[in-house]
């Protein structure tokens, strides 16, 4: 890689050096003894030309760094105006030499804008390649709207044609999204997410039993991987995901039930897969699933509409009692929450106290500190960190965070005009990532506000049905029509679960991690 | 006699017969992929263990009563009863102060060799009492099913202790090192038990010419050597949670 960066230096040096040779032919043209003059007096055309050689030599020593600052002096001259972006497409080759990935991204933006018949090509290039490596969508878009991927190197078209199915996808235009992700070869190390994407947009195009193909493809193809392996999970989630969306609830809940334990996608397999039981009419099922997603363990998980969908099986069960403690549940844990989003909202508008606010959570969540006073309640603030764009923007200004301490953990490019040139264009961008940040947050928080009040009045109507089917139950005991209601569990002992293979213990209140997704209900319907 | 034989043998026959009733359950029908098929963990950012713990120790009191049992003690009596007061900071640590009193006489063994060879073991200095200041490591809490309707919770613990041993003379310096178990019978009661390893500066019972009934003058304390003695206890007790 080195070597390849030696040689194409060398090679646009040449380039470069004979568009100076060029400039000095015209300065020594005979239409002017007046060139003369200039060139005598003013001799920084040659002072420039040995600094650029200077600078190619550090580049060929591997002295990236005062490369870098050459390059950066160089690319202010204003007598290289002509050469300005070979000039500052060397400076973002040497700052990705030196890992400074998102001041590398400024230099190749800047040769783009100079439209430059030849670097402004290879800088759109360079960017992607840059912008995938930050996880920067802004700047990979930039790069990708104006690519024409003939012009893109072979080893990077599959990356392009990965990140413009992405573009296709969120503009929803999938039939080109899928198109493209089709274009992906096998070996690319892009394959797997880009199979799992084509599969995401055949189901946002609606058609799931092309999505459950790719998927089930994907989930062959990655067999040889480990049980945990992402790609693999997560296709199992989604080929779930598809199955519910074909209506094939029990084929969905078996996908979910394959997602491994031991992967942060399992919960959500689980709460998922409570939908796909219920659909199925298999009420004991979910209740068993909700024992594990109700337990202290999920205490800090923002699932309103669990606690709902669960109050809605204890009503096909006619379990007016529990009913009525998972409506309470939710509305002491979901009201107070709502209230306080509501006056935050309501109390601050700009997108840095959000920022602020998500910050706080995220911190704690790392750990790094221990309790903060958050005006949003930590629940709110997870589900927002969990957001897949407000991740995304996190994880860009992690990368900010370790560019600027590689600046400030070496003490000449701290000291140097190209350090310090970077550490603004990071404190620029740092600023404006939070705001974003803060805006999202914003957003996430809206819908959260709005999705509550939307569940708060379902669940009045839910709370309606129970009061309805209370008293209905006390007619039939008026009637003499009242059923006992004894519980399933209650006439066996222990011998009986052992001998059936399975672990017994009585619930006590007590949630053990081993046990979670291990929970069944054994209770039976109360209706008549 | 063969009347016996009868009755025994109907006994055994309606044991069979009723062990045989209680194995035949019937089967529950729980569906395949609800069943438990691994045995890796869940992953949580802050994986934890338990929650809502039945037993929560922190910043609390709990005081113990114990009986202790000297395996490795030749002469003096191997009996101990205690009294112990545990603050505990966390649910992993505690610190407490033990007391225990030595039952007065000697053991068994040196019961046997007085009444075989003369030799009178309580001319020598007896341990009267014990002090000390016991930390203790809460390592591992977990429970435990007996039957459908009992689960305990248990708490196993390590401990280090240090303090005196008080002698009818004088007192001396001792350390002790161990391993403990508590199984908690409800939330405030649970049965404690610990092994202990003792070491100590102790006096030595044996004194030539001294120690023998016959011998016409019983020894003074001072005249026993002293140096460092090991020896270990199972202690069982009682333990309340404030």
């Amino acid at each position: 890689m080195r070597n390849i960066i030696k040689l194409f230096t060398i090679a646009s040096f040449l380039f470069s050096q004979t568009g100076l040779a060029q400039k000095k032919a015209q300065v020594l043209s005979p239409r002017g003894k007046k060139t003369n003059a200039q060139t005598k007096g003013a001799p920084s055309g040659s002072s420039s030309k040995s600094q650029l050689k200077a600078a190619l030599e550090m580049v060929n020593n591997g002295q990236y760094e005062g490369a870098a600052n050459a390059f950066f002096s160089l690319s202010r001259k204003p007598e290289l105006q002509e050469e300005k972006p070979q000039i500052k497409y060397m400076l973002g080759n040497m700052l990705i030499r030196l890992k400074l990935y998102q001041t590398a991204a400024f230099q190749f933006v800047d040769v783009i804008r100079l439209n430059h018949p030849k670097y402004s090509k290879l800088a759109i290039t360079k960017l992607a390649v840059v912008a995938d490596v930050l996880g920067d969508d802004t700047i990979l878009n930039y790069a990708i709207s104006r690519v024409d991927v003939n012009d893109i190197p072979v080893e990077n078209r599959d990356m392009i044609h990965y990140r413009l199915g992405e573009i296709r996808n969120r503009n929803h235009e999938f039939d080109k999204a899928i198109e493209l992700f089709q274009r992906i070869s096998p070996a690319s190390s892009y394959y797997y997410q880009a199979q799992y994407s084509k599969a995401l947009a055949e189901l946002e195009a609606n058609h799931p039993d092309q999505a459950i193909a790719t998927l089930n493809k994907m989930i062959e193809a990655r067999g040889h991987a480990s049980i945990t392996d992402t790609n693999k999970v997560e296709a199992q989630l989604a080929l779930g995901r598809a199955y519910y969306q074909k209506k094939s609830w029990e084929e969905s809940v078996e996908a979910y039930s394959k997602v491994p334990r031991d992967t942060l996608m399992w919960h959500d397999a689980v709460f998922e897969q409570s939908w796909a039981m219920l659909r199925a009419a298999r009420f004991r099922s979910v209740l068993s699933n909700f024992q594990s997603l109700h337990s202290a363990y999920y205490e800090k998980f923002y699932m309103p509409e669990s606690l709902l969908l669960r109050a809605i099986v204890y009503l096909y069960i006619c379990k007016y009692d529990e009913m009525e403690k998972v409506l309470d549940l939710f509305e002491t844990t979901y009201g107070p929450m709502r209230a306080k989003v509501r006056d935050f909202l309501h109390n601050s508008n700009d997108a840095m106290s959000a920022y602020s606010q998500v910050n706080l959570a995220y911190m704690q969540l790392k750990g790094l500190e221990g309790k903060p006073n958050l005006q949003v309640p930590y629940i709110a603030l997870k589900y927002v960190l969990d957001q897949g764009d407000v991740k995304r923007s996190i994880r860009y200004l992690d990368k900010l965070v370790q560019e600027k301490n590689r600046i400030e953990g070496s003490s000449s490019l701290r000291a140097s005009s190209v350090g310090q040139y970077a550490l603004k264009i990071i404190l620029n961008r740092s600023s404006n990532t939070k705001m974003s940040i803060g805006e999202m947050a914003r957003t996430h928080l809206e819908a959260m506000n709005a999705d509550l009040r939307d569940l708060y009045e379902q669940s009045g109507f839910i709370r309606y049905e129970m009061i309805n089917g209370r008293k209905e139950n006390v007619k039939k005991k008026m009637a003499g029509k009242d059923i006992v209601e004894n519980q399933i569990d209650e006439k066996m002992n222990r011998q009986f679960y052992v001998q059936n293979g399975y672990e017994y213990y009585p619930f006590q209140g007590e949630y053990w991690l081993d046990e979670i997704g291990n929970y069944h209900y054994l209770g039976k319907q109360s209706c008549e | 006699m063969l009347k016996n034989i009868i009755k025994a043998g109907s006994v055994i026959i309606c044991a069979l017969l009723l062990q045989r009733t209680s194995f035949a359950a019937e089967t529950v029908e729980l569906p395949t992929e609800e069943l438990a098929t691994e045995s890796v963990l869940p992953v949580f950012d802050v994986p934890v263990s338990v929650k809502n713990r039945n037993i929560v120790t922190e910043k609390r009191w709990n005081t113990d009563l114990l009986y202790s049992y000297s395996m490795t003690e030749p002469i003096a009596n191997v009996s101990k009863f205690g009294l112990a007061v545990y603050y505990n900071f966390s649910e992993d640590s505690a610190l407490g102060f033990l007391f225990a009193k030595n039952a007065s006489g000697l053991s068994s063994y040196a019961d046997q060799l007085r009444s075989q060879y003369s030799l009178d073991f309580s001319r020598a200095p007896q341990p009267l009492s014990t002090y000390m200041v016991d930390y203790n490591i809460k390592a591992f809490y977990g429970k435990m099913s007996l039957a459908k309707s009992i689960v305990l919770n248990t708490s196993m613990h390590g401990s280090l202790a240090g303090g005196i041993t008080q002698y009818s003379h004088k007192s001396f310096p001792v350390i002790a090192l161990g391993v403990g178990q508590k199984f908690y019978i409800n939330k405030a009661w649970a049965l404690r038990f610990d092994m202990r390893l003792y070491a100590g500066q102790a006096p030595i019972p044996f004194l030539n010419g001294f120690m023998r009934t016959t011998d016409p003058t019983p020894p003074v304390a001072s005249q026993f050597d002293e140096r460092i003695t090991f020896s270990t206890s199972l202690d069982a007790g009682l333990s309340y949670l404030f």
